[in-house]
């Protein structure tokens, strides 16, 4: 095991420093990649039309897709949460190696990061589903395993509740958290693994035109940094209120 | 003098008895006979789960009542036996932790100087037979219920494989997650909470291969064959992961 203390994540260094301009700075691309998004990045052709048709000065030979604008928001978001998943995982390790109960309260705000992200995923892709595919819902593989990873990320909340004992709720979390992790490359492997599936593979279908990549790497940095900020902010939240129940515990006894 | 010091070195003086530590697989055979005996004895888990697997082939029934005839069974046939296997499993696998933990035989194994990870391996293998056993009961009765009535394809017994891959899955993973469940309140709510969506990859492979081995249309053995590679995948990086971590959630 590692020498002497592992040095354990504390709230109120450098990183908290980070916290707010980062969330700023987040907020700021995100909100850059939607302009870009609509503005900048080139339309995507649809079905072919019958006819080539006059639109805004131009002329197009196919449907443009308008509802396509979702993708720059939805597949930076699915990232994010992957990652704020295998952050959850990280801290799971490191606290079943140190049995430190930072490491724990790291897990679980991560988690809750994740869970987050992992819903506005789930929002942004019900959007799409319905607009493009005309139905609310459909048993698609990716949809399905990605649903699966939202149960597991709720049920992960739902066990914490139902165990009492601190350091048994922090073991079990850890187990559950890298357990989760599980199914992240299936999900991402998935629409590999079964080609009909609808989600496109961007790389076997020749890669993204050079404006559709800036407005992806412009929404996924962005979110990144709200992602991080949210988890700096959050941890100083529920270090604050563990050290006001150390306190309280300290007076009452 | 050798001999003497190999022995004091092993922690035992010259007069001590001389105790040999029993190996890794003769203290998973003692722990899967205790489970096994315990079984034949009380009977609890098999009469449980195979009267409760008859009452969900008769909710079927009910289900199904004006639907029957019209439709194709044998595509559906697939899905509804793994329904069938799934809450069972739910039913057999929280009780198997239940009587451990009333009766304390659970502080006893505790006690006991063996590697953790083999309670994991010999209660896995216990849920296995038990859940095969009951397969063996269900798969029959659920073939006189409802497809009796029709050709049975030349590859029916092919079920037979993603039976027993989903089997070993969600015993190993059942396995774990009821030792977790077991020290939780709610515990039967929150096995199925946990266990369905964790199952979930495994349960759609074997449902696909299953259906294609009963409708056993063309080219059957292309999508057979897929799905179980993808459940034995599953299975194997399941049951290693379970297998590594069952030493912290049981010492926990």
């Amino acid at each position: 095991m590692s020498k002497g203390k592992a040095r354990v994540p504390e709230a109120g260094q450098w990183p908290d420093r980070l916290a707010i301009p980062a969330l700023a700075a987040g907020t700021v691309l995100t909100s850059a990649a939607f302009l870009l998004a609509f503005l900048y990045a080139a339309p995507v052709n649809g079905a072919a039309l019958d006819a080539p048709e006059l639109v805004g000065g131009v002329m197009v030979t196919h449907q443009q897709l308008i509802s396509q604008k979702i993708f720059y928001f939805h597949m930076p978001v699915a990232i994010v949460s992957f990652a704020a998943l295998a952050f959850a995982a990280y801290y799971g390790i490191r606290y079943l190696s140190t049995r430190e109960a930072r490491f724990d309260t790291c897990s679980r705000v991560a988690m809750e990061i994740s869970l987050l992200f992992v819903v506005f995923t789930m929002v942004t892709g019900d959007l799409w589903t319905r607009f493009e595919w005309g139905v609310w819902w459909t048993w698609e593989p990716r949809l399905t395993t990605y649903l699966i990873l939202m149960l597991i990320v709720i049920a992960y909340f739902v066990m914490r509740n139902a165990v009492d004992d601190p350091e048994r709720r922090a073991v079990f979390a850890s187990v559950i958290s890298i357990i989760a992790l599980v199914d992240v490359p299936i999900c991402f492997m998935i629409t590999r693994l079964i080609p009909s599936s609808v989600h496109p593979v961007i790389t076997r279908e020749g890669g993204m035109a050079p404006d559709m990549a800036l407005t992806v790497v412009v929404a996924l940095v962005g979110m990144m940094l709200v992602a991080f900020g949210l988890y700096r902010l959050r941890f100083r939240e529920a270090r604050l209120e563990e050290r006001v129940q150390a306190l309280k515990e300290q007076l009452d006894g | 003098m050798a001999r003497l010091t190999r022995q004091m070195r092993q922690g035992g003086g010259p007069f001590a008895p001389s105790v040999s530590k029993p190996s890794a697989f003769q203290q998973y055979k003692t722990l899967l006979a205790k489970d096994l005996r315990q079984e034949f004895r009380t009977r609890e888990m098999l009469t449980s789960m195979g009267i409760y697997a008859l009452l969900v082939i008769i909710v079927y029934g009910a289900a199904l009542a004006l639907t029957a005839n019209g439709l194709d069974i044998m595509r559906m046939g697939g899905g509804l036996l793994w329904v069938l296997i799934v809450f069972t499993s739910l039913l057999g696998l929280g009780r198997s932790f239940a009587h451990e933990k009333e009766q304390g035989c659970m502080e006893g194994i505790m006690l006991v100087p063996l590697d953790r990870s083999v309670i994991f391996l010999a209660k896995a293998t216990a849920n296995i037979l038990f859940l095969l056993a009951v397969e063996i009961i269900a798969v029959p009765l659920f073939y006189f219920f409802f497809m009796s009535g029709e050709p049975v394809a030349p590859t029916f017994p092919a079920i037979v494989a993603p039976l027993l891959l989903g089997t070993v899955g969600m015993a190993g993973i059942g396995t774990m997650l009821s030792t977790i469940t077991m020290n939780t309140r709610a515990k039967d709510v929150m096995l199925a909470v946990l266990f369905i969506p964790l199952i979930y990859p495994l349960l759609y492979a074997c449902v696909t291969a299953t259906t294609v081995a009963i409708t056993g249309t063309e080219f059957w053995i292309d999508f057979f064959v897929m799905p179980l590679v993808l459940a034995c995948g599953y299975d194997v990086v399941m049951l290693l992961v379970c297998w590594v971590l069952y030493d912290f959630v049981v010492s926990a």
